[in-house]
């Protein structure tokens, strides 16, 4: 028997090595009742599958899709190595981050936690995973959610670089996304008074 | 070195006195509205009426005078306005008439202090539920950041909507966590998690067109489970992302047991240590003002006014 391999255990799902796939199995939630739990990691496994799939089909950089597991809660792709890039943080993959998720936006997939735990770099190029919470949306308020999200990621986790960062990746998200970006800007400005407690207002 | 601490941001006015050691006295008292939701005007009044006693008793509990108070502690926000600004307006003049140090300290964070307190827990991660506020909080880089919180309304808030619609009287939460418990259906709700935040308003509206077809039981019983989960959910994904080691609830929506009890679940399977705050100190309450006010104490001397909109990341925090 071949050996599983582990790769991370995240906050909804264990991710391990098999041979030379990627296999994503949706843990139970004891917290939850069966109900909310068996819908919920079904529903978001078929659903990350199929986005993976449109969104790899199209070129943006995600891990290849291969296969849904018959019970439901597994999701098989192809390898990426384990450089993750909120551990090799830098400045010089902004620009390219910004292209990918507007190539992705404009094919209307949200992310949905958009954050550089979900980033890998493999061969000094950024790839996005993790499509968990991830939906099909034309929406340029969902789209603002991703950046808004990404953002406030950027402000935790990096908060000496955050301000330059946004900056470099909004810059680049603009040139590639287009004239449409006025729709998403204004929405970005909406959620950020929405926020509860927001001083700017 | 004593300090005082009035809290007065929505329905209780709280006066706690603490050595920075030991809480020496903790006293406190709760508007509730006749009907409906909290009428600030009202709250604001209660507040007047209730302050001298509620400041004597204090003082009583901790066998101490005014005088010999060092630092007198307000809650400066977040908060509604008209309650808000009778902590603000007792403790500027006592610390004008006594000459002491005036300390304004953010709610949110005063919530997180005491809870770090009472837990022994040096650098967890906070889930803060209570009416207006919902909010999952850690420390990062000297300030205390929200990693997930709601989109729209509290579920304090969203419990007590629940509760009018149902006919259940304000605090709803109590009577829909009896309800809940002997309920047996669940009926699907919408499950609305973005990253670390969640979206509470869909699943008041979801329920108003739906209410007429379910119990009272089960319909509170799945609001439980869903919000609670997705809120749960929300905390595990801030510890995973923090890989901090320990994991608190507190706010007055903390009073839940299944709540509870699913955080606890969530930690367990995680390795993450768990505790629940006293109630005490886990709604609303003058020490946890009084307590932040210590820590605060070398903050250099400035005027304050209440600041009814107060971000919890915004607050430099020097003594950590």
């Amino acid at each position: 028997m071949e050996e599983k391999k582990l790769i991370s255990i995240g906050a909804e799902s264990v991710v391990y090595l098999y041979k030379d796939t990627v296999v994503k199995e949706r843990l139970k939630k004891l917290y939850r009742i069966k109900q909310i739990d068996e819908s919920i990691r079904k529903r978001r496994a078929k659903l990350e599958f199929s986005l993976m799939k449109r969104a790899f089909e199209s070129g943006i950089r995600v891990p290849a899709p291969i296969k849904i597991s018959d019970d439901g809660y597994k999701i098989y792709m192809g390898y990426l190595g384990e450089d993750r890039f909120k551990d090799n943080f830098s400045l010089k993959h902004m620009a390219e981050l910004g292209e990918e998720v507007a190539k992705m936006h404009k094919l209307g997939i949200v992310h949905g936690d958009l954050t550089t735990a979900n980033l890998m770099l493999k061969d000094n190029k950024l790839y996005l995973i993790d499509f968990g919470l991830g939906n099909y949306s034309n929406k340029d308020e969902d789209k603002a959610t991703d950046i808004f999200l990404l953002r406030n990621a950027l402000n935790t986790r990096h908060p000496k670089e955050s301000e330059a960062a946004f900056k470099i990746f909004l810059k680049s998200y603009r040139l590639v996304y287009g004239k449409q970006f006025k729709g998403i800007e204004t929405h970005l400005k909406d959620i950020e008074s929405r926020r509860r407690y927001n001083e700017s207002d | 070195m004593l300090v005082l601490g009035i809290e007065s941001t929505a329905h209780t006015f709280g006066v706690g006195i603490t050595d920075g050691k030991e809480i020496v006295a903790n006293e406190k008292d709760t508007y509730k509205p006749k009907q409906g939701g909290i009428i600030p005007r009202e709250a604001a009044d209660h507040h007047y009426k209730f302050a001298p006693n509620i400041i004597k008793s204090a003082l009583d509990k901790a066998s101490v005078k005014l005088k010999d108070i060092d630092i007198f502690a307000f809650s400066q926000g977040p908060g509604i306005y008209s309650p808000l600004k009778v902590s603000f307006q007792i403790s500027n003049f006592l610390s004008q008439k006594y000459k002491k140090k005036l300390i304004g300290v953010n709610h949110c964070i005063a919530h997180l202090e005491i809870a770090r307190k009472e837990t022994g827990f040096e650098d967890p991660v906070m889930l803060y539920v209570s009416g207006g506020n919902t909010q999952i909080i850690t420390f990062a880089e000297g300030h205390y950041r929200v990693f997930g919180e709601t989109q729209d309304i509290g579920v304090g808030n969203l419990l007590d909507k629940f509760g009018r619609v149902m006919g259940i009287s304000f605090p709803a939460g109590p009577e829909i966590e009896k309800y809940a418990s002997k309920g047996k259906r669940y009926i699907p709700l919408p499950y609305s998690i973005k990253g670390m935040d969640v979206s509470l308003s869909g699943i008041e509206t979801f329920i108003s067109n739906i209410k007429d077809k379910h119990s009272v039981e089960d319909l509170s019983f799945s609001l439980q489970e869903t919000v609670f989960s997705m809120l749960i959910e929300a905390s595990e994904r801030a510890l995973a992302y923090t890989e901090k080691e320990s994991f608190v609830i507190t706010g007055g929506v903390a009073a839940n047991k299944r709540l509870n009890e699913m955080g606890r679940i969530m930690a367990e399977s995680r390795g993450v240590k768990f505790k629940s705050i006293p109630m005490e100190y886990a709604g609303d309450n003058g020490a946890m003002i009084a307590y932040t006010g210590y820590l605060m104490k070398n903050e250099p001397e400035k005027d304050y006014l209440p600041k009814p909109v107060f971000r919890t990341d915004s607050v430099k925090i020097n003594y950590r």
